[in-house]
């Protein structure tokens, strides 16, 4: 399993995908500082932010950007290779099924979150060096809030994961995961804005409530706001059941999948 | 005795309502060179990618090695496989794609690369992109790919698909040189009769899922070769006169009802006499041999 994560680095470092991934988001960190603002991409209306939030806990804030961006490194370790076919050399010569999934679920999800990790902390130095503490936070508060809002992150990876084994064919593998927050959120708000006064109707508008409230836009941002330990819980415990039944649902069904 | 490489019994392979394999028996010892034969679809790619792990039988068991089930994994460093078309990433160059297998196998001599790329004649053109290779290249990469790991058994699934004459003619050499020098057990696919005729030693002929007949070189050389065929109702008398009386030893008994001289002096008139003075029943003396396509027509029963 070692051999095939080194080899998968490898070939990561000859990928022009993760090019881009690190092109954009420098992009992103290089805006932030030189205008001193926290921005990214946002489809719900954002929480309100505490008046004194420093530039960098507030890109923190606003990391549902690298939703779209961690869409790369799984695309380029795991769709690329049903794309080519290559992965029936590994299965045929090297590795089971099973021993396959793992060892690229591991390394998806290692891999991204170490680049997540490494963005986060680079924009951190960068921002701290360039405009000093007057917007920036102290390191353990930096830390804080990134780890608070990591999980969420890690969850992420395993859905983008589990999808790529399973849809395999990267170009539905893309709008699956490009789409799916933005359906989330449409059709949330389109239950929020039921005006009934009917019970089953209210449920539904409560309902639409909650799926905008646990979007991960919604909560990659609230995680580390909402002074609620209740919230921030419920978001644990999110995390860690998608990222479980995303490893269980891709290893049972690739190892029992034929391959062609 | 020899080392069975690989053994399969009763292998059945459905997907869905169509049979793709139905209770396939074979077995590849140590040292062969085992060519698979059978028309497209009849069921070749599918036992390889049984023995290879791509995908499960049905029913029926087979061992690789003397492993069977679970602990045949443990042996699949020891095979190198090319199973359908060569699959490579097309952003990489030859020599990154088989140093990306190279730390995937944990092959550290990165010199390896280098052996087998000049083994397929790819040296040249090492630094050149898989995207931009011919399909007689891709088709060589893949050989290389087979061969990265010094294995013990390597199956190659059409291997000579997309290769110009010269090409295949090297590829035969090499495969022989390797199964020689090296002690490579071979298992290649073809539906090209003449060129696998020209580099196995052992056949299976295979048709529409079913195993038709498992021959060695020598014993499909006899069933095609022009003989003579004598159908009679004492094998043993007609034998021993045949050899006695005519001094003809070239010759086998197939069955209870048939005799095959091989030796070309037999005169089917002279035998005719001198069996029936020596009352032996006949029901027929006829010429008989067949190219090797007209053989496996036989034997899938197709006519002319």
């Amino acid at each position: 399993m070692i051999n095939m994560m080194r080899a998968d680095l490898y070939r990561m470092s000859k990928s022009k995908g993760i090019l881009f991934f690190w092109l954009f988001t420098a992009l992103i960190y290089f805006i932030s500082i030189a205008f001193k603002a926290w921005g990214g991409i946002s489809l719900a209306e954002m929480p309100e932010f505490p008046e004194n939030t420093k530039t960098d806990i507030g890109q923190i804030a606003m990391n549902f950007t690298f939703y779209f961006l961690l869409i790369i490194p799984v695309f380029c370790v795991i769709t690329s290779e049903f794309s080519e076919h290559t992965l029936k050399n590994t299965i045929s010569s090297s590795v089971s099924k099973r021993q396959y999934f793992t060892s690229k679920f591991l390394f998806s999800l290692t891999y991204s979150t170490v680049s997540f990790a490494l963005a986060n902390y680079i924009y951190y130095a960068a921002n701290r060096l360039v405009n000093g503490s007057e917007y920036s936070s102290a390191l353990k508060d930096f830390t804080k809030a990134f780890f608070t809002q990591f999980p969420l992150f890690i969850a992420i990876v395993s859905i983008f994961t589990m999808l790529a084994f399973l849809l395999r064919k990267g170009a539905l593998y893309n709008a699956v995961t490009i789409s799916a927050p933005i359906v989330c959120t449409m059709i949330a708000q389109v239950l929020m804005s039921i005006n009934s006064e009917k019970e089953f109707l209210k449920k539904i508008r409560d309902f639409g409530e909650k799926l905008l409230s646990y979007g991960v836009e919604t909560m990659s941002a609230r995680i580390i706001y909402d002074p609620s330990n209740d919230y921030r819980n419920n978001c644990y415990i999110i995390c860690i059941v998608v990222t479980i039944l995303s490893f269980a649902l891709g290893y049972f069904s690739f190892s029992k999948r034929e391959l062609d | 005795m020899q080392e069975v490489i690989l053994q399969t019994k009763k292998i059945i392979k459905r997907y869905r309502k169509f049979c793709a394999l139905e209770q396939a028996d074979m077995t590849v010892y140590k040292g062969d060179i085992y060519g698979l034969i059978g028309r497209n679809g009849a069921g070749k790619t599918t036992m390889m990618k049984i023995i290879t792990g791509l995908t499960n039988p049905t029913d029926g068991e087979y061992s690789i090695f003397g492993k069977s089930g679970v602990s045949a994994g443990s042996e699949k460093r020891r095979i190198g496989c090319l199973i359908e078309n060569p699959a490579f990433f097309g952003g990489l160059t030859a020599y990154q794609n088989l140093k990306y297998y190279c730390y995937q196998k944990g092959i550290t001599d990165m010199k390896q690369i280098d052996n087998v790329l000049a083994l397929v004649n790819l040296s040249d053109v090492k630094n050149k992109k898989f995207r931009k290779f011919s399909l007689g290249m891709k088709q060589r990469l893949g050989i290389a790919f087979a061969l990265l790991d010094n294995p013990d058994f390597v199956v190659l699934d059409e291997p000579i698909n997309g290769l110009d004459p010269i090409g295949i003619s090297e590829l035969r050499e090499t495969f022989h040189k390797l199964n020689k020098e090296n002690n490579i057990t071979f298992m290649i696919s073809s539906h090209i009769l003449s060129e696998l005729y020209a580099v196995a030693n052992r056949f299976l002929f295979i048709d529409k899922g079913k195993i038709l007949k498992e021959v060695t070189k020598q014993e499909l050389d006899l069933e095609c070769s022009r003989c003579l065929v004598v159908r009679t109702n004492d094998t043993k008398k007609t034998a021993m006169l045949i050899e006695s009386e005519l001094g003809i030893e070239d010759y086998k008994v197939i069955n209870n009802e048939e005799v095959r001289i091989y030796n070309e002096s037999a005169k089917p008139d002279v035998i005719n006499k001198m069996l029936i003075c020596e009352n032996v029943g006949i029901s027929g003396i006829y010429e008989s041999g067949v190219s090797l396509e007209d053989y496996f027509k036989q034997l899938i029963g197709e006519e002319d």
